[in-house]
């Protein structure tokens, strides 16, 4: 008994450094509360609640999920993926809906970033302690080895990634919620300080702490109401070692196979079979304006070695997908929930409630999700029509 | 009212101790460094790669691996950065992290390239994209750590 | 170039082919989910194929991804399913019990995620295990590995545990697991006084540590007994161990089914709960038990997950299979309760839930002693606050 399911409600809490008015479980209460209000639904009619919380160290709080419970001894099952932690949390809350063993699923995911004091020394140790943990590996580092990469493979230069990272803040001003409201220049980024090799630190993302919440619901509750229906997802994990990732048939490292194999799955149960045209929004995780680059190719919308030039028509051509309305994460990072951000981005535009930025005619959008080092990928695609 | 100087922080330290249990294959790997100033790998039986680090088992194949294979002395650079901003706990910059395949290898290692002058990033940069060989270099007295080894250009 | 010469196979294609096989397949059999009836609630059976499960101390020739990868090997052996069947894989494990953040990303392909759909939780490994049912059951998947770990000798259980109590409210006050399982224990003597009282202790730690020494999986050497606190009897802690065990779950029939799930929760702070009614557990149970059709008392085997023997012990009234009071007393006398031994065979969250799964399951039916129908639990950290219950039944 395989159910469909819908997103019926979105709720956020903005994304900022630090929320210093908010306990860990009042940021998750905001945006759980906001989500039910959205779906018009009520806490006593949800019958699962799924958590994602990424590194506990990010919180300094061990299982910071449980400390807001939600309604009285409801199931509650916490998910960490790392960065695809919310989109995990998502597809775990739909198996839920379509085994028919829940009617509404209450799915959210909190970042509590803003008590830590820095996260680099926390995303140093997601590396393995026996070979790696010695040397400099950290996610900018990590980002800087591929951007290199992209640049021999494909000839892509500095100056893509400035401008790709220029829209996205662009596009983050309409954004209330997004952390960083600042309209940057290709020019602007160039010249912010190198961290890493070609990355520059305008390049790369924010540490920004908040809340997402979703209400699922299953075909029969929907009924005729708007829904954003989860018409495919899919998740692929990939072998740990980076360096188990340069000399495949299928693609070197930056040829993102994870992401490629999940949306060749989610794309088939979605009946997508030309992304280029049927998407209209696609909301990606790219924590680094340069990972962008390998997003391209995987999710079909232009081939590698033509990656440059698919980044330039983005400023003139129309027909393209809109790529991050939101701003993406690039704007606002809070790494357990940005997964699950880029869904409900997606779910808003689907359901036209995304305010200033809403994109016109939005029948198709797909969110992608990054954990571990590009180890993790998920896809989702949203649509307004029910699924077949 | 709360007003902002109400409002309560807690400092806190959040610090655990371990003991990483580094396995028989791992621990061998690090013996070769220290008595024999050699990189091993181990071949899986099934796809018949070589997997650098050893490893005891393939992932992909999902079997135990099989021979120990000594790789390198040199290898093909695949990705490279070079880190200019200070981290908490790690080495003062400029640093070059690399990835290279060392010859007999079928996955990339990473180590940083020392033994050139990276202050010049954009020129170490243009350097390092023409992807030259490079070969293991070893400390004078190894450890039995993955720092027992760096990489170097080979020159001419 | 790279490596040997002559031909090589060639993993990632064989997985992709894989892959692209399950996305046909996948979608067939959704299509067949599809078509049956949603009126009725039909869902498909979920059948266990395949148990592995290793509880060691301090082995240092194999480090956790190689312990990891010989129990899901074994499971996956032990189901007779080639892993190029499997399209799912469900963890549980701990960032700070393995000692790393995301620690997923170095486990997860020893548990075979290889270019599969992999999804890691964060808390106790039978929720897992009721997710990957679900998994099964939508149609999302068709075959799943669930597995679930965690070494005791690699980390400080203590250290670990105070960081799951809030910075506000508890953790000032140092508390740990053990100390909620301290209090649990008290407010029991208290709310049944001139009750059995510590003298059944002695008789239900020795018949616990009796069959924890004829568990053939049990710990065989070493392991950590921690110091009792006080007010707490002696014999009633855990033998702290290195815990791995995994599973294959499919929708293809085999001789044990998954009956029954119930899952509840209670709230956060110890201080807002019934310590001694554990509504989660007692709700999970019922939930479970009435989706199999069948009260405690028919349960043949009866798999209780707990830090403590008191934890054990009040599980068992909660589950119903014990009058208030009796919990000690039912659990010595009881042979069908915890006959593994409990956690005195080996014990290290987030592992326990799974684990008792599997002694479950490896008592029902022919290849076990001949039980129809058996219930296992699993319990969440601080002290329990999320609860599981899974009914298996010889198919």
């Amino acid at each position: 008994m395989s159910t469909r399911v819908g997103i019926l409600g979105v709720g956020q809490t903005s994304y900022r450094r630090h929320h210093a008015d908010k306990s860990s479980a009042e940021l998750i209460f905001e945006a759980v509360e906001a989500a039910l209000r959205d779906a018009d639904v009520d806490v006593a009619d949800v019958d699962v609640v799924l958590a994602g919380v990424a590194p506990d160290a990010l919180a300094g709080e061990n299982s910071v999920e449980r400390t807001a419970m939600i309604g009285a001894g409801k199931p509650l099952l916490r998910i960490n993926t790392g960065g695809v932690t919310g989109s995990s949390t998502a597809f775990a809350g739909a198996s839920y809906v379509a085994s028919g063993r829940a009617r509404i699923a209450l799915v959210f995911a909190l970042e509590r970033m803003g008590q830590a004091t820095t996260s680099q020394q926390v995303f140093n140790t997601i590396f393995d302690p026996v070979y790696e943990k010695d040397f400099p590996l950290t996610t900018i580092t990590m980002a800087a080895l591929r951007a290199s990469m992209l640049m021999r493979m494909y000839g892509y230069t500095e100056r893509h990634w400035a401008s790709i990272a220029s829209r996205n803040y662009r596009n983050a001003l309409r954004n209330p919620l997004a952390h960083i409201h600042r309209d940057l220049s290709p020019e602007d980024i160039l010249a912010s300080p190198l961290l890493a090799w070609p990355i520059h630190r305008f390049e790369a993302c924010p540490m920004s702490e908040g809340a997402v919440a979703l209400v699922l619901a299953s075909e029969d509750v929907i009924g005729d109401r708007d829904a954003a229906w989860m018409q495919g997802f899919a998740s692929r994990s990939d072998a740990y070692a980076m360096g188990d990732r340069f000399h495949r048939p299928e693609g070197t490292l930056v040829d993102l196979l994870s992401l490629q194999l999940a949306a060749k799955q989610a794309y088939a149960d979605a009946g997508i079979d030309d992304p280029r045209r049927q998407l209209d929004v696609v909301e990606l995780y790219s924590p680094f304006s340069s990972a962008e680059a390998m997003t391209y190719p995987a999710l079909g919308l232009t081939e590698a070695h033509d990656g440059p030039a698919f980044v330039e028509a983005q400023e003139v051509d129309l027909s393209l997908p809109r790529f991050n309305p939101s701003g993406g994460p690039q704007a606002a990072n809070p790494v357990s929930a940005t997964a699950m951000v880029r869904i409900a981005e997606c779910a808003l535009q689907v359901l036209e409630r995304a305010g200033d930025r809403q994109v016109e005619d939005v029948r198709r959008a797909v969110a992608t999700g990054q954990g571990g080092a590009t180890q993790f990928s998920t896809l989702c695609v949203l649509g307004s029509d029910r699924p077949e | 009212m709360t007003t902002a100087s109400d409002l309560i922080t807690i400092k806190g330290n959040w610090s655990f101790d371990y003991t990483y249990f580094a396995g028989e294959t791992a621990s061998r790997f690090f013996k070769e460094l220290r008595e024999h100033k050699r990189v091993m790998g181990t071949r899986c039986p099934s796809c018949e790669r070589v997997l650098v680090p050893a490893r005891a088992f393939c992932d992909a194949c999902f079997c135990r691996t099989g021979d120990w294979v000594e790789v390198g002395p040199q290898g093909v650079l695949e990705t490279f950065t070079v880190i200019t901003a200070a981290f908490p706990g790690l080495p003062e910059p400029p640093v070059v992290l690399a990835y290279a395949t060392l010859d007999g290898a079928d996955t990339a290692l990473v180590n940083l390239i020392t033994g050139l002058d990276a202050s010049d990033v954009a020129g170490t940069a243009e350097r390092l994209m023409a992807q030259p060989r490079v070969e293991l270099r070893f400390i004078d007295e190894p450890q039995g750590r993955i720092t027992d080894f760096s990489f170097e250009i080979v020159q001419g | 170039m790279h490596g040997a010469s002559g031909r090589r196979s060639d993993p990632v294609g064989r997985a992709r082919s894989e892959c692209e096989q399950s996305i046909g397949e996948g979608m067939r059999s959704r299509a067949l989910l599809q078509g049956r009836g949603g009126v009725t609630g039909e869902r498909p059976g979920v059948y266990v194929h395949g148990t592995a499960l290793e509880i060691t101390w301090r082995d240092a020739t194999r480090n956790l991804g190689e312990l990891i990868f010989d129990v899901v090997d074994g499971a996956v052996r032990d189901s007779g399913i080639g892993m190029q069947s499997v399209d799912s894989v469900v963890l549980a494990a701990h960032d700070l019990v393995d000692g790393r953040s995301l620690s997923s990303m170095v486990t997860a392909p020893a548990a075979g995620a290889y270019l599969r759909d992999e999804i890691r939780f964060g808390d106790d490994s039978a929720g897992a295990f009721a997710a990957a049912v679900t998994r099964l059951e939508a149609g999302h998947a068709r075959c799943s590995i669930v597995a679930g770990w965690g070494r005791s000798s690699e980390h400080d259980p203590d250290r670990v545990s105070q960081a799951l109590f809030d910075p506000f409210w508890q953790r000032p006050l140092g508390m740990r697991e053990l100390d909620v399982s301290a209090l649990r224990a008290q407010a029991w003597r208290l709310r049944h006084p001139g009750s059995s009282g510590w003298d059944d202790v002695v008789a239900a730690s020795d018949s616990r540590a009796t069959r924890a020494r004829a568990n053939p999986r049990a710990v065989s050497h070493g392991g950590h007994v921690a110091d009792v606190p006080p007010l707490m009897p002696a014999g009633s802690m855990p033998v702290l161990a290195d815990v791995v065990v995994a599973v294959v779950l499919s929708t293809e029939p085999s001789p044990i089914r998954v009956a029954g799930l119930g899952l509840s929760s209670e709230p956060y702070l110890v201080g807002d709960r019934d310590l001694v009614a554990m509504p989660a557990l007692r709700t999970a149970a019922r939930l479970a038990l009435a989706e199999a059709g069948a009260s405690a008392e028919q349960l043949d085997v009866v798999e209780l997950d707990g830090l403590t023997l008191l934890d054990e012990a009040i599980s068992l009234e909660a589950v119903g299979r014990a009058a208030p009071g009796q919990g000690l007393a039912r659990l010595s006398a009881d042979d069908a309760v915890n006959a593994s031994g409990g956690g005195a065979a080996g014990y290290c969250a987030p592992a326990m839930g799974l684990t008792r799964i599997v002694e479950a399951a490896l008592r029902l039916g022919p290849g076990g002693s001949g039980a129809q129908r058996a219930m296992a639990t699993g319990s969440s950290v601080v002290g329990g606050q999320t609860q599981t219950a899974v009914v298996l039944e010889a198919a």
